[in-house]
């Protein structure tokens, strides 16, 4: 078939397709070209012409033909069972996925990527709506996606069947993770056990401090879980829970530091609760979990109610009363020591009320003080004798304690969010955003007030006596921030600036104090 | 303009803000109609405050610094004015923008001028139990910490969508005009009064005194 093409090397008019291969040569060169993608071999000529190939899709082996409907609905099938298989589900919650996705297709299934994401959503839902946990994190990394995808395709599942998503289970997620975690494999089912009991006590605690409150619930599960293990002297790294979990480290960290400060929050009720510490919170832990455990059982609404209660809680403190009467007390109580301590007993700490209706001794508490302090530092040094001593991660002896825990208290079962927050823990913290906005609320007071001395000082300069006083209070209140403790007394930063410049354009210091310094410039400053 | 510009530092009308507290608008978004058919590159290369970049927007942004607001300008001669802080302003920079671009040689008229959209924050001062009140208010509510740390709240009428925080700030979002901010936060204040944190005042002391009593008569 001659060609009005040249050929690529020789230029010559003379290619022709070789009836072989169907590739085309040049009859002068003999090169075979490299572009034939213009070979065109027009299928027409009815019967007596040449004779095309028959092309379909969905051919599975031989002598079974399915066309796309059915090799569709096949794949997606595969892609449930996959996932189902990975996420784990039992045979019974495959079948409600599967169900889901039947209905919301309308039995049509689907295909690509999206469907992928969609039978991750539904497995999510599924689950969600029977209160099992399952992150949202793990499904979206099964079905490679990220969770806000997988989230507005949940969105979307929920809003087309019209469900209501319960709450997010955080102390579900922890019984889950404490009996399925890797990291807990090997611990006895009795540990498991008091660990969930603890755990679960813990976690609510930290939804009742709002910890949890509009923050990813599982890495608050693992700094729980670490927190439980290294009480129960488990040795696990935050590093490898959160790897397990599939959440940041530093999340789990952060949330680690906010559960050991608001225990030693908790810790600053009891007489040497000056002395605890973030550092030194693991040594006094158990008590103050034992503290926790016995306020949430108390009542609270009377005195008479919460001596009643006391008699029958029975007492977990029965550990320490026999620590206090037996005969191999090794505590040979200092003199010295006891005076030091008796400071934290003295009458003007008492409740005004009370001091008559306890007849304890000053030397009493001090013995129980005292007792429990050098138990712990007995147990400490043993222990550190014991440890290597290249690991820097301390242990607090506290395995030895382990009568300490009865968890008879409701928080350690699992109980609904209204029914925690009237739980009494001894401590009813704030959500810590709220904590730092009313830290920026102070200190935007502080710096409108500077400010204010600042412009009497430049409008009324003879009046200076009477300024320097005040300014250098004012001074003094601003630099509560660290960082900013060296910067303070030689200069104002931008922020000072502007809220001097919304001084002198007479916004009210109300609404400075809010903040919005964009609004307020715009709305009073460059307002032409 | 010098009237709404001096509002916020008026007293609060508590007729009208029975909660004494006035949401704070933070952007207004605007559009218009300009009624002519626009060259984009013309503009971005004429323009100081222009920019054009076909591949990633098919619109020149355009920033005037009085009032602080952007505008997206589209081919067809319709614009977006964003980042004003009142309705008056908003309208004032569109007003500037079609100037612009008139004085870059098109017949720009200003055709349709509409506020879309309003957003406004405050903080009520309280924490608040986003888990109560996600419960309570299940049929507006979506409140998912796993994705977004707020509560979204979708209000029926006003139809306006509220961010609420556990810190106490929300914001206000969806409002056509001012007065539906203002009405969709006096609905929802009393809401969420009954879950802020009740502060509690149990006597820590007592109980510590009562909780050594009890091991030493034992």
């Amino acid at each position: 078939m001659e060609n009005s093409r040249p050929c690529d090397k020789c230029n010559m008019k003379s290619i022709v397709t070789d009836t072989v291969t169907g590739k085309l040569y040049c009859n002068s060169c003999g090169i075979v070209q490299d572009n034939n993608f213009d070979i065109y071999d027009p299928q027409i000529g009815g019967i007596t012409g040449p004779a095309g190939t028959y092309i379909r899709t969905g051919t599975s082996g031989i002598g079974t033909i399915y066309n796309y409907k059915e090799t569709k609905i096949y794949e997606a099938k595969n892609v449930i069972d996959d996932l189902m298989y990975k996420l784990g589900f039992s045979a019974s919650k495959c079948s409600e996925v599967l169900q889901m996705v039947q209905k919301i297709t309308d039995n049509k299934y689907g295909k690509g990527n999206w469907f992928k994401v969609f039978v991750g959503a539904c497995s999510y839902v599924v689950m969600r709506m029977d209160n099992k946990p399952l992150s949202n994190v793990r499904v979206a990394n099964m079905v490679e996606c990220d969770i806000y995808e997988l989230g507005r395709m949940v969105y979307r599942v929920v809003e087309f069947l019209d469900l209501q998503l319960p709450e997010v289970d955080v102390v579900g997620s922890y019984e889950y993770y404490v009996r399925n975690s890797l990291s807990f494999s090997e611990v006895d089912e009795d540990m498991i056990r008091r660990m969930l009991k603890q755990g679960v006590f813990l976690v609510q605690c930290l939804v009742k401090w709002y910890v949890t409150t509009g923050r990813r619930p599982l890495p608050v599960v693992a700094a729980v879980l670490v927190f439980v293990a290294e009480l129960n002297g488990i040795d696990v790294k935050i590093e490898d829970v959160a790897n397990e979990l599939q959440v940041a480290i530093v999340t789990c960290k952060l949330r680690y530091k906010e559960l050991l400060e608001r225990l030693v929050k908790v810790a600053q009720a009891l007489p040497w609760g000056e002395d605890v510490t973030v550092k030194n919170i693991m040594k006094h832990a158990t008590f103050v979990i034992q503290y926790m455990e016995l306020k949430s059982m108390s009542s609270k609404n009377s005195s008479d109610d919460k001596r009643k209660s006391f008699e029958d809680v029975g007492f977990d403190l029965d550990y320490l009363i026999d620590d206090c009467l037996s005969n191999e007390n090794h505590y040979a109580l200092d003199v010295i020591d006891a005076e030091n301590e008796s400071q934290y007993f003295r009458a003007s700490s008492l409740s005004s009320e009370s001091p008559n209706r306890f007849q304890i001794s000053q030397e009493c508490l001090a013995m129980v003080y005292s007792k429990i302090k050098n138990d712990m530092y007995e147990h400490e040094s043993t222990d550190s004798r014991n440890n290597n001593i290249g690991r820097r991660k301390r242990r607090y002896g506290i395995i030895s304690y382990t009568d300490w825990w009865k968890g008879e208290s409701e928080m350690s079962k699992k109980l609904l969010v209204k029914e925690i927050v009237e739980k009494d823990v001894g401590l009813s913290a704030m959500p810590p955003s709220f904590d730092s906005s009313c830290l920026a609320y102070e200190r935007r007071k502080e710096k409108i007030k500077a400010a204010k001395f600042r412009i009497h000082k430049t409008m009324y300069p003879w009046d200076a006596k009477l300024i320097d006083k005040v300014d250098l209070g004012s001074v003094e209140h601003v630099k509560n921030g660290k960082k900013r403790r060296r910067k303070m007394k030689v200069d104002v930063d931008w922020e000072d600036f502007i809220i001097e410049t919304l001084l002198l354009h007479q916004v009210e210091e109300e609404e400075i104090e809010k903040g919005y310094y964009k609004a307020l410039l715009d709305l009073h400053v460059f307002n032409y | 303009m010098a009237d709404q510009g001096l509002e916020g530092s008026q007293p609060v009308d508590l007729s009208k803000h029975p909660s004494g507290i006035v949401p704070t608008l933070q952007n207004i978004v605007s559009t218009v109609n300009l009624d002519c058919k626009l060259d984009l590159k013309a503009i971005a290369l004429q323009a100081r405050n222009a920019e054009y970049n076909p591949k990633r927007f098919a619109a020149v942004i355009m920033r005037i610094r009085e009032p602080k607001t952007t505008a997206l300008i589209f081919a067809s001669g319709k614009m977006v004015c964003t980042g004003a802080k009142s309705e008056q302003q908003s309208k004032l920079a569109a007003r500037k923008y079609a100037r612009i671009i008139q004085k870059l040689g098109f017949p720009a008229k200003f055709k349709d001028f509409k506020i879309q959209n309003i957003v406004g924050s405050c903080d009520v001062k309280f924490p608040i139990r986003l888990e109560g009140l996600a419960y309570a208010h299940g049929a507006f509510s979506s409140y998912e910490p796993e994705l977004f740390p707020g509560l979204i709240y979708r209000m029926k009428q006003p139809k306006i969508v509220l961010l609420i925080f556990v810190s106490g700030k929300i914001v206000i979002t969806g409002a056509k005009v001012r007065d539906e901010t203002y009405t969709a936060f006096e609905n929802i204040y009393p809401v969420l009064t009954e879950f802020r944190k009740n502060q509690q005042w149990y006597d820590d002391r007592l109980f510590v005194y009562e909780f050594l009593f009890g091991v030493i008569k034992y």
